[in-house]
């Protein structure tokens, strides 16, 4: 009976694709376990940190040292920083590069780094409430991190780019234009070229990739989304197989930014 | 109210304080990348301790708080395969394992591993193909890692499991009544 039960509620909430009963269930639960969570989440925060530190210790003593150096380096930039950052904003300005232009943004929390380990999903505390809206793009300072998903009214799942069934379209080298898709966790964005009639791109590992916001597109053009890690173009094929690195990594994150946008 | 009924209140309150954890410490506890999973666990605990009736009941309400969370998969999914473990575990446990706590780990690890193949290939026939699209290797690290993080929560979440289903019919039966 419990089988067939269960049977029957996957199939509605199949069916429905998320949007039926089942779909206003899930939002109204999320809703009242969100103060909740937001609660659980603080008061064990320390413990998880905890935890995080020693199974990362050796990853954070060379990061450490990395950071160290990093900023030494940094320290004898220092006089010519502020030039090269009114020399940004007036480039940013003039070029009107769209992934710092007017976009209001919501900033969130994340409030759960994802609850299974099949699921490529954080979940935020901000939701419909905040201006939050499913299918907004969410960045963080270095780039994509992904989209929402779905909202409750304080709540918001945010699938990350990482997952299986998230695409995005991307610009190349050469005017072409591309769809970069998530293949699983901590694993590189696989990029299908659409352009066939200019020449194939050629990328070159550590370059930049930004959304290319055509029409139609979901997201709003010019926000990176990873660097190249691979190029190469198989044995008689025309087009070259590109990976991308995340510009993101969300595991390192505590806030995000939902940008209040959606496609014209 | 009655041993039973207060028995059911004081697994429900565990369940929501379970899911609680999930939500928000266990994604922190990832060891290469994987959390535990402390709803399937406690499913495992149920079947081990109070039969096979109670692991399918209580493998049924954690799974389907479980799937309040997750927008990736239809509501429904979780409870399905965590019923099937969680009456599969009891059943194993009445008629062949023997009454032993002890055993509780190993039920853990090889039961997790159990939900993990489950809830993907169920999730496969019903159209939830993105739950293989990240590969065999990590299905393979998920159940692994998984089951061993849930070998080593066994004991501790076996314990209040036991202590929250003091009075309950099967518990009862099995002779794991009370925990002091």
């Amino acid at each position: 009976m419990l089988v067939l039960a269960a049977l029957t509620l996957v199939t509605i909430d199949a069916r429905s694709h998320g949007n039926g009963v089942l779909g206003d269930v899930r939002q109204k639960v999320s809703d009242v376990f969100a103060p909740l969570q937001r609660a659980t989440h603080a008061a064990l925060e320390p413990v998880g940190n905890f935890f995080t530190g020693a199974a990362e210790y050796g990853s954070l003593r060379q990061e450490n040292q990395r950071l160290r150096q990093q900023v030494a380096a940094l320290e004898a930039q220092g006089a010519t920083a502020a030039d090269a950052e009114q020399r940004a904003s007036q480039a940013l300005a003039e070029l009107n590069l769209p992934f710092a232009s007017n976009i209001p943004t919501v900033l969130s929390p994340i409030i759960d780094q994802g609850s299974s380990n099949f699921d490529n999903s954080i979940t935020i505390g901000r939701g419909t409430a905040s201006g939050v809206a499913p299918g907004e793009p969410v960045v963080a300072a270095g780039g994509l991190v992904g989209s929402v998903l779905a909202a409750s009214r304080d709540t918001a799942t945010v699938r990350l780019l990482t997952d299986p069934s998230f695409a995005v379209g991307v610009s190349l080298q050469g005017g072409n234009v591309g769809s970069a898709a998530g293949t699983g966790p901590s694993q590189p964005l696989r990029v299908t070229v659409d352009t066939t009639q200019l020449p194939p791109p050629v990328e070159k590992p550590g370059s930049l990739v930004l959304t290319s916001g055509l029409q139609m597109e979901k997201f709003p053009p010019g926000i990176p989304v990873g660097r190249v890690a691979k190029s190469v173009t198989p044995p008689g094929g025309s087009e070259p197989d590109i990976e991308i690195s995340p510009a993101v990594d969300p595991a390192g994150l505590f806030y995000v930014q939902v940008l209040l946008w959606s496609p014209a | 109210m009655s041993p039973h009924t207060k028995a059911r209140l004081r697994i429900a309150a565990l369940l929501v304080v379970a899911v609680l954890l999930q939500t928000t410490l266990a994604s922190d506890l990832r060891v290469f990348g994987v959390a535990p999973d402390l709803m399937v666990l406690l499913s495992i605990c149920a079947g081990m301790l109070g039969g096979p009736e109670a692991g399918a009941w209580v493998g049924f309400w954690s799974g389907l708080l479980m799937d309040m969370f997750l927008a990736s998969t239809p509501v429904g999914l979780s409870a399905l395969t965590y019923c099937l473990i969680g009456a599969a575990v009891g059943g194993l446990r009445s008629s062949v394992l023997a009454d032993r706590r002890s055993l509780l780990p190993a039920a853990a690890l090889v039961g997790t591993a159990a939900a993990v193949v489950l809830f993907v290939g169920a999730g496969d026939v019903l159209g939830q193909h993105q739950l293989i699209a990240a590969g065999r290797s990590w299905l393979i690290r998920v159940a692994v890692v998984e089951g061993m993080w849930n070998a080593v929560l066994a004991l501790p979440a076996g314990y209040l499991y036991a202590r929250a289903a003091r009075g309950s019919v099967g518990v009862e039966r099995l002779g794991v009544a009370d925990a002091r």
